[in-house]
This record gives C-alpha cells, structure tokens and sequence, in this order.
C-alpha cells in the first residue's frame, strides 16, 4: 500500500513542502534554527528507532555513532579536502560498520546487559577520538567546513536550514518504507519474540546486525549534519546523556512508529527551548541554580509520565483524535 | 470533557511557546544586556552559580552609581541601565546554539561561553556575527585563529609554564629537573599536552618523562599514577585539574610520603581551574606545597579588587556570601562587558550600536582596563590578542595559609 494513499495526503505532503520552503523568508534566525536541530535530532531519532522501536535492541550509545560519523566526515573534509558530499556517504558508512563491529554483542546479550555493551560502545569511540590527536584534533578539536554545491558554501542559517529539511523528509520517507520491507517486518518479530522468529525462519544474526547497521548509517548522518552545522568538531557535542535523551524522544514520540520519532524529537526540542526560557524567569523567585534546573527535572517528568500513562507515546495519541475526527460527528467516547 | 481539558492545556502550551519565540527589543527602554550562557547544571554548576551572581551585583552596582569601579574615574552613561540576561545551557552546545541566536534576537551586544564545550560550538558563529565575548574556559584552542572569545586568566599552557617558571628559579640542584604531566583524563587536562609546550619545557632544561592521567573526578586515589611518578624521579608534576581530583591526589601523595615537605620530594603544580582558594580551605595543612597558577586572589587579599567585590556582596545580599572563587571570574566578565559597552558608545550612539561596534570600539580598544588586581594584570585585548591577561600569579599553599610566590609573564604557548 503507498505511503500517500489519497489525493489529500498529498495536498497535505505538498503544502508542507511549501511551508518548509518559504520558512526561512518569514522565520527569525533563531526559529530556524531551532527547526534546524530538531531536524538533526529527528534524523538520528529515526535510527534509533529502527535499532529500538522495531527491532527491540536498545542501544544507549547512539550519540556515540553520531561521533564516528561526525568526526570521519570532518577528517575528509578538513584535513583530506574532499567535497561534503563525498564525505557524507564515507561518514555514514563508517558509522553503520561501527554499529555492526559493536552491535555484535547483540547476537549473545540481550536487554540490559546490551544497555551496558552500547553504554561501552560509547565511551570506546569517545576515548579513541581523543587518543587519535594527530588525526581528530584530540581534545582541542577540529575546524570543519560548511558544505558546498558547486561555488555556493552553504553558509547562511536559511541554506542549511534547507540542506537539514531535505535529509529529514528522505530519512523519514526512507524509514517508513523500511519498516513496511521484509526487513522491517522482520526486525518487528524479533522484537516481540525472538526465539518464535528464529523459529519462523527468521535470521536473528543477519536481522539484528541489519537493524544495528541501518540505525548507525542514520546516526552517522546525524552527526555529518551537526558537526558540519558547528563548523567544528569536538568530542564536547556529543555527550553521552544525549543518548539517553534521544531514547527519551523515543518513548515520549511511540517507539516503533515513524510519526513518533518526529513527534517525540519535535516535542522534547520545544519543550526544552520553554523552560530554558522560563527558568531565568523563576530565578526570581527561586535560587538560580534550582529555576536552571527545572529543564532536567521536566524532561525527566515528561518521560516517566509518558512511560506510565501514555506507554505508545503521541503517535498513538495521534492515531485516536485521528480516529475520533474520522468518525465525527458519530465517534464515540470511550 | 477529558478530550476538552486536554485540548485547553494544549493550547495553553502552544501560546505559551509561541510568545516565547517572539523577540523583545532592548532598545525600547534604553537598556543594555550583558552576561549570556550559564551552566548551572552542568559539572560546573557551583562556578556557574558564583559567576551569575558577580554578574547580577556588578550590573546593580553600575545601575545604582554610574561607576564602572570605585578605582576608576570613568562613567557608564547615565540614561542607560544594564540588565543581566542568562539562560541555562547545561553544558550542551546543541542548546547553546538556539539560546545564543533567542538572545541576539532580543538584543544583546556581548556575549559570554559558559564552558570550553560551548565556545567550541559558538566560536565560528561569533566570528560571523562580530560578537564580542568572554568565557570562563581558557585553552589554545580559542587562540587558533583568535576569534571573538576574550579570556580574562591565563590559557592553561601559559598557566603551568609559569609554574615551571617558578619551579626552576627555586631549584638547587646541580642535575637537570625531572617534569612529567599529572592531569585531568578529558579535553581539559590534556589541553596542555601540546608540542609547544613539551619543547618550552625542555628549553628551560627540564627532563620531560611524559604523561599519566586522572580521572576528573577520581573514584579511587591515583595509587598507579603517582608511584610512576615516584619510580621516574619526576621532580615536578605539572597538571590541569579541578578541585574535586587535584584534593584526593595531593592526600593520597601525602598518604605515599610524596609532596615538598615529604620523604620523597615532589612538587604539583597546577592551572587555574585547580583554585588554591577553594583547596586551601578543605585541606589545611595537609595540602602544603600545593601550587596552582593564574588563580584569583583569596577572599583575605587586600587587593582593592577584592574588598570591592566583599562590599558588593555585603549590600546586595548581605544574608548570603557567595564564597566561590569564580565569583571574582565573573565581576571580570561582567568589568570587561560593561567596558566594551561604554567604550563603544563613545563611538557610536546608544540607537545604533550593533554588536560589531561593541566588538571594533569595544573589547579591542581595552588597554590597561585596572581590574583592582583581581586578575594578574591589567587587561589588554585586540583583534589578535584575546588572552587579556600578560602575566600569570603563582600561589603556594604554606602552613595551610596561601602565598604568592609571584607573577611570571605570559609564554604565548599554542
């Protein structure tokens, strides 16, 4: 079945198109680039879902692929002078081996002890980006240069706003049909049970290290894009807790559905550009330190209230209001 | 009714985010912004907390007197008020992008880098912008290219040159001094291990041995490290290293018979990011020959810089003592801000300042800006000096009291 089944779905895609395209004409600097990260992050939000939401192999070591493909697409670029688009696909690659070297572990473990192999995965990659100093920089970094086509450098906050909103629709386009492929049905049935897919014939071997390769490639572009978008390289960008918070987008968005990656990145991103607004605000009644930390403790709050109420996240939520508007003015209430 | 509540609290959200993203112009009260990203929830969240604070006094003090310090003759224009304006960046660059471009948008002309994470992020940025800065993080990487981030203490290579400076000039020994590297296992300790700064060492004669590593905040005394220290001979161990992981080193040097006044003779010498101040008082005297180098004078100094911070505190909020050292790092911050300000305004009317204008007639026109001796010397800055400071003070711990041993001029290692 398409994708864009009726002609409204796809005077919905095209108007959404259109609004991407004239966004930067009307939108202030910092809007775009808000929309910007929330692009990046849906983009990595994507692999980790195919890896977590539908294949079932949690992986707290995403931030960690982002850094292999980051750092390679930065070496290509900054030290060998190859174009960004050359780069890109290395760097994804790069990052999709890196996932099948550490997501081999996932053929013996399971559960929390695969927690702990990608929680390793991370800190493994971190350490040998800082040992390799003559090639990354080390701890002090590296210049990387912002994207080109032809002679034009993608330089202002519009243009690779635009370059970011093209990678966010193909990989969203690209993970719905994944997970409607033989591969994606696959990955679902070795999440729900894995021994009943072995089972049915199901290679849990080439499955699970598909899902891994798959959700790095996505998360290595991530990375391209973010360290091409800082026009720097340091090991500083990726911190281990934004694994974590991308598995937070995750549960908040519905893990194993395309819409809540989107849902769950756009939500969490706005969420933390309020109460970092608000906390200045609350420092005048609290202590500064405590309104700062008001960003931690919502997050935290937004997904444990997600895990117990609203477990299938706002994609679900989404589906019922569709449903209900779909049979309006006779839907029911439940 | 529940789809009602539901529906009314998510517009609710929406409005409130939306009005959020709309920007307010400063311009409409005749205000200036200064500070800019905070880590209060970072790992450097109590040097955060103190920086804010200075910040939020020094912006009180220039509102309520017109003064720029009670040492200086020059006046803040009198129709014009300072605000501080912060956000909390968690030490994340990613949120550091978006809080920079929210308060550019609402007006403000300086900027400041909580952290070396976020100077990184934003350098590139600035640069476009001809943002003028400053940052409580310091290293080389600041410096290559020098962009628009004015740092206020010594870079960390400058900081521990100045210490093997101190180290060779108190030396006795007919043999060449044996150094090797104690420092932090992140970005930060290593900052130092550069070539530039091996060669300068050895240029001065030191026997270099290399380097051995601690956690920045070590979950168990750094028995190895320090016995390799031991069994190389090393004479002097140089380092970067915050107070959490320089106090379990130096008791656990103690603990092996290892430091100045010990069997074994070793002293450790380290950068700003160490303060003797914060060190002094948790360790007494078992922290004796403990070196740090381009720290902050100590709250007892009677350096007009210091007594003028105390007043501060005093009147702003007298019930509570901000004692942080890194409280003296932020009245700099906020000094060299409300300094790039005035300086430009002398150029270029209040209406039509951008932050290009505070940048070209502002930081780089600050010549001997007297800082009271908070910093270790009057601070200069132009296009291609950033690192304000000429001059890096030593301190020693000696009978639990801190000493000056003395200032040695900035080596430029980078």
């Amino acid at each position: 079945m398409a994708i864009f089944r009726t002609r409204g779905d796809w005077g919905i895609l095209l108007a959404f198109l259109v609004f991407l395209s004239v966004c930067p004409l009307f939108l202030s600097d910092r809007i775009l680039t808000i929309m910007t990260m929330i692009g990046i992050a849906i983009v990595s939000v994507h692999g980790l879902n195919i890896l977590t939401g539908y294949c079932g192999q949690i992986s707290i070591g995403h931030v960690g692929f982002m850094a292999v493909g980051a750092y390679v697409s930065a070496i290509l670029t900054a030290k060998l002078g190859w174009s960004f688009w050359t780069a890109l696909p290395c760097a994804a690659l790069a990052a999709g081996i890196a996932g099948l070297i550490f997501g081999l572990p996932s053929l013996k473990i399971k559960g929390f002890y695969l927690i702990m192999a990608t929680i390793a995965a991370h800190f493994i990659i971190i350490w040998l980006i800082l040992q390799l100093y003559h090639v990354t920089g080390g701890p002090d970094g590296m210049p990387v240069p912002k994207p080109k086509i032809g002679g034009f450098v993608l330089k202002s906050k519009a243009s690779y706003f635009y370059l970011v909103m093209v990678f966010t629709c193909l990989s969203t386009l690209l993970a719905n049909n994944i997970a409607r492929t033989r591969a994606g049905r696959a990955f679902v049935a070795v999440r729900d049970n894995d021994l009943a897919a072995e089972v049915m014939g199901i290679s849990l071997w080439s499955y699970k290290l598909q899902a891994f390769f798959i959700g790095c490639v996505y998360a290595g572009v991530a990375g391209v894009l973010l360290v091409h978008y800082y026009a720097f390289a340091s090991v500083d960008q990726f911190p281990f807790m934004d694994s974590v918070w991308y598995l937070g987008m995750l549960i908040v968005g519905g893990m194993g559905s395309t819409s809540g990656a989107i849902m769950g990145a756009i939500s969490l991103k706005l969420l933390d550009e309020l109460v970092t607004i608000v906390g200045p605000i609350l420092s005048a009644v609290v202590a500064a330190q405590a309104a700062a930390s008001l960003a931690l403790i919502t997050r935290g709050l937004v997904i444990i209230l997600f895990l117990i109420f609203e477990p299938r996240g706002l994609a679900h939520r989404w589906g019922m209001i569709k449903t209900y508007f779909r049979l309006w003015p006779f839907s029911h209430e439940e | 009714m529940n789809k009602m509540k539901l529906a009314l609290v998510s517009s609710v959200i929406v409005v409130i985010v939306a009005l959020s993203l709309f920007p307010a112009s400063a311009n409409a009260q005749k205000k200036l912004y200064i500070s800019g990203t905070q880590s209060l929830t970072g790992a450097y969240a109590e040097d955060s907390a103190a920086v804010l604070q200075a910040f939020e006094d020094y912006a009180k003090y220039v509102n309520e007197t017109k003064n720029m310090a009670p040492w200086r003759k020059e006046k803040f224009p009198a129709d014009i008020t300072l605000e501080v304006l912060w956000r909390d960046d968690e030490l994340k660059p990613a949120k550091a992008l978006t809080i920079y471009e929210e308060l550019k948008a609402k007006g403000i002309l300086v900027y400041r880098c909580s952290g070396s994470p976020i100077a990184l992020a934003l350098k590139d940025r600035l640069n476009e912008d001809k943002m003028g800065a400053t940052s409580m993080a310091t290293g080389p990487y600041l410096l290559k290219p020098p962009g628009t981030i004015m740092s206020y203490y010594p870079i960390y290579t400058d900081s521990v040159a100045a210490v093997a400076d101190w180290f060779l000039a108190e030396w006795k020994e007919k043999r060449k001094p044996r150094v090797a590297y104690l420092t932090a296992d992140n970005a930060m300790g290593k900052s130092i291990e550069i070539p530039e700064m091996e060669a300068y060492l050895k240029g001065l004669g030191y026997e270099f041995l290399g380097s051995q590593y601690v956690p920045l905040v070590p979950t168990a005394p750094p028995t190895t490290q320090l016995m390799w220290l031991k069994q190389n001979r090393v004479d002097l161990a140089l380092g970067v290293m915050i107070n959490p992981g320089s106090q379990p080193t130096v008791k656990e040097m103690v603990r092996l018979g290892m430091g100045p006044y010990q069997p074994y003779k070793l002293t450790l010498g380290v950068a700003t990011p160490g303060h003797i101040a914060v060190f002094a008082p948790a360790m007494g005297e078992l922290g004796d020959g403990y070196v740090c180098a381009g720290s902050f004078p100590n709250w007892d100094d009677p350096a007009p810089g210091v007594k003028f911070q105390i007043a501060n505190q005093k009147k702003y909020h007298p019930q509570k003592f901000a004692s942080h050292i890194q409280y003296m790092g932020g009245t700099l911050e906020a000094m060299i801000q409300t300094e790039a300000l005035r300086l430009a305004m002398q150029k270029v009317p209040f209406e039509k300042l951008k932050p290009a204008d505070v940048l070209n007639y502002g930081f780089h026109q600050i010549k001997n800006l007297p800082t009271g001796d908070i910093s270790s010397s009057p601070l200069n800055y132009g296009p291609s000096k950033i690192e304000g400071v000429d001059a890096v003070r030593v301190d020693q711990l000696r009978k639990g009291k801190i000493v000056k041993v003395g200032v040695w001029p900035t080596r430029h290692l980078y």
